[in-house]
């Protein structure tokens, strides 16, 4: 069974088609880059994928169950990670706190338990700090844990959005342009990262405008234009597909 | 050191109805009344934060919620002769009902529109006690309500009182630092802070907005059937909108989400004005003054003077 399915896929804003009959099929382990130009419709396929915004027509399948209509949080909880084109970290908390919250609502959401502390909960904690330091480390931020994530340059932050999505272990990493307005040696350890997860076998799609990003690590690539799916396929096919190099060249 | 003057202040807090005859012995009554006061004012600034400054919603409906849960203490005493504690607990537990079910469509509202129609339910709530006279009695209000017992303690005297009052503030306090801390604290920050976010790590942020919501409006009818308790008698202008513009300057000029700011703000806005004896018409000049003043130079409030100070 495939562990995306979306089916003609149709979202609508006030006189535009932004999504149009999009279909998507992603096979477990999959690494797949959605490309197109502003304004193509990416971002609003995941929007409607996870839940942000409800679609107009067709239907998105999780592991074979019907996301239609679900909150963005049961989207998250059922194994659904997402960052965000704009950096999204939570200002105020610390870093570590930041990861912390990526991963409680999937460890347990008893209330009562919480504002008891129970013993339980405190191995659950101490498990998601020691997760946290791991990926802390593995992004390069060990030594900010205690800093306000308001306090981190934007390339760090980007780091921590990125960290927080792979908190809760998700089965299907959705990524909104994590190389954008990011310098050239965070973007190789990005790049890095991503190999890195897909080589363990998780399943990647990543929304993306770096064209050496997505040619370089993606094995395959899906080209929206206008809402429409224009193309899909290997990256060295796309690379020199006619409707590709029009909608991005013009004609 | 630090320690040292926290224990001499707790010391002396507890002290209070022992240490204010030998410091005013003609004006003792008063003065206790004035911390009785504080400290109720004080709790219910904290149950007001848990909405304002933790989920970061905006209400203006605490009035309503602390009337509810004194005209339900009042009637309930007087009426059925409950005892004090369930008394307490059904005020409580009605206020949070009421706060339930208008929280469901109040949260449908954005930010702006939850605000207003916060206002408009302490409106109603307001009228509903001026008119509804079977159950209210309106402007001749609930009077006789008997003096409270612990369980076959009396509470008659005002030490008594004071240290029942007290008591109500520190469970608050517990409360408060248990919820807004650790892994409840943390979802309601997030919550406040990045809505999109918190809902992208699996966070319902009508449940936990709601939760707040709820909780802080039991607080609130709680402390409102203490209220009605002490002063024995409960009359509608007790709950009028302009409570709301005390709970206000408490929380913000004391410090939004902070429990120390808000423990300030309340001593501050509560007990000072009346010690320095301020004329009424002009304490409202110098609450917007203030007001102004704090927003201006250091929106967190005095909790963020006091963070700059102990650096």
């Amino acid at each position: 069974m495939a562990l995306l399915e979306v089916r003609g896929l149709v979202k609508r804003f006030v006189g535009v088609t932004a999504v149009d009959r999009v279909d998507l099929v992603v096979e477990p382990g999959e690494l797949v880059s959605l490309i197109g130009p502003n304004g193509s419709g990416k971002t609003t396929l995941f929007n409607c994928i996870t839940g942000y915004l409800g679609a107009d027509g067709g239907r998105v399948l999780f592991r074979g169950r019907d996301l239609t209509g679900t909150a963005p949080h049961r989207v998250a909880r059922l194994g659904v990670a997402r960052t965000f084109q704009q950096v999204s970290v939570f200002p105020r908390l610390s870093v570590l706190e930041n990861l912390l919250l990526f991963l409680q609502q999937h460890q347990e959401e008893h209330l009562l338990a919480r504002l008891l502390r129970t013993p339980r909960l405190r191995l659950l904690e101490a498990l998601a700090v020691e997760r946290a330091h791991r990926l802390l480390g593995l992004v390069g931020l060990a030594e900010k844990s205690n800093a306000a994530a308001g306090s981190l340059s934007y390339g760090q932050r980007k780091l921590l959005a990125f960290a927080g999505a792979l908190m809760s272990d998700p089965d299907l990493l959705l990524l909104d342009e994590p190389a954008a307005a990011v310098n050239p040696t965070m973007i190789n350890k990005l790049k890095d990262h991503i190999l890195g997860l897909h080589r363990l076998g998780k399943t990647v799609v990543l929304v993306e405008h770096n064209m050496d990003v997505v040619m370089d690590i993606s094995q395959r690539v899906v080209v929206l234009d206008h809402g429409q799916k224009i193309a899909e396929g290997p990256p060295e096919v796309i690379r020199r597909d006619a409707r590709v190099i029009e909608a991005y060249f013009g004609r | 050191m630090r320690r040292a003057i926290w224990l001499v202040l707790g010391v002396a807090v507890l002290a209070a109805p022992w240490l204010v005859p030998a410091v005013v012995p003609r004006q003792q009554r008063y003065v206790l009344h004035v911390l009785i006061f504080t400290a109720l004012f004080a709790a219910l600034a904290l149950s007001y934060d848990l909405v304002v400054g933790h989920v970061g919603s905006l209400s203006l409906a605490h009035p309503a919620f602390f009337g509810v849960g004194a005209y339900t203490a009042a009637i309930l005493a007087t009426e059925a002769r409950w005892s004090f504690l369930t008394d307490v607990l059904a005020a409580g537990l009605a206020a949070a009902v009421v706060a339930a079910l208008v929280g469901v469509p109040l949260f449908r509202l954005a930010e702006h529109a939850f605000a207003m129609g916060t206002l408009g339910l302490a409106l109603v709530a307001s009228v509903v006690a001026n008119n509804w006279v079977q159950v209210t009695r309106g402007p001749l209000c609930i009077t006789g309500i008997p003096k409270p017992a612990l369980g076959p303690l009396p509470v008659t005297t005002l030490p008594a009182f004071y240290w029942l009052a007290l008591g109500a503030l520190v469970a608050v306090m517990l409360l408060y630092q248990g919820l807004t801390t650790f892994r409840l604290g943390r979802a309601f920050h997030a919550v406040r802070d990045n809505e999109p976010l918190a809902a992208a790590a699996g966070i319902d942020p009508l449940k936990y907005r709601l939760l707040a919501f709820t909780i802080a409006a039991g607080l609130a009818g709680a402390v409102g059937a203490l209220y009605v308790y002490y002063l024995s008698v409960m009359c509608p202008e007790e709950m009028t909108v302009g409570l709301t513009v005390n709970l206000l300057v408490i929380v913000f000029l004391g410090g939004v989400g902070s429990l120390r700011g808000v423990l300030v703000g309340a001593v501050l806005f509560t007990a000072l004005p009346e010690v320095l004896r301020l004329a009424p018409t002009w304490r409202l000049v110098i609450y917007g003054g203030l007001l102004l003043l704090v927003v201006i130079r250091s929106p967190g409030g005095i909790e963020s003077l006091l963070r700059r100070a102990s650096r």
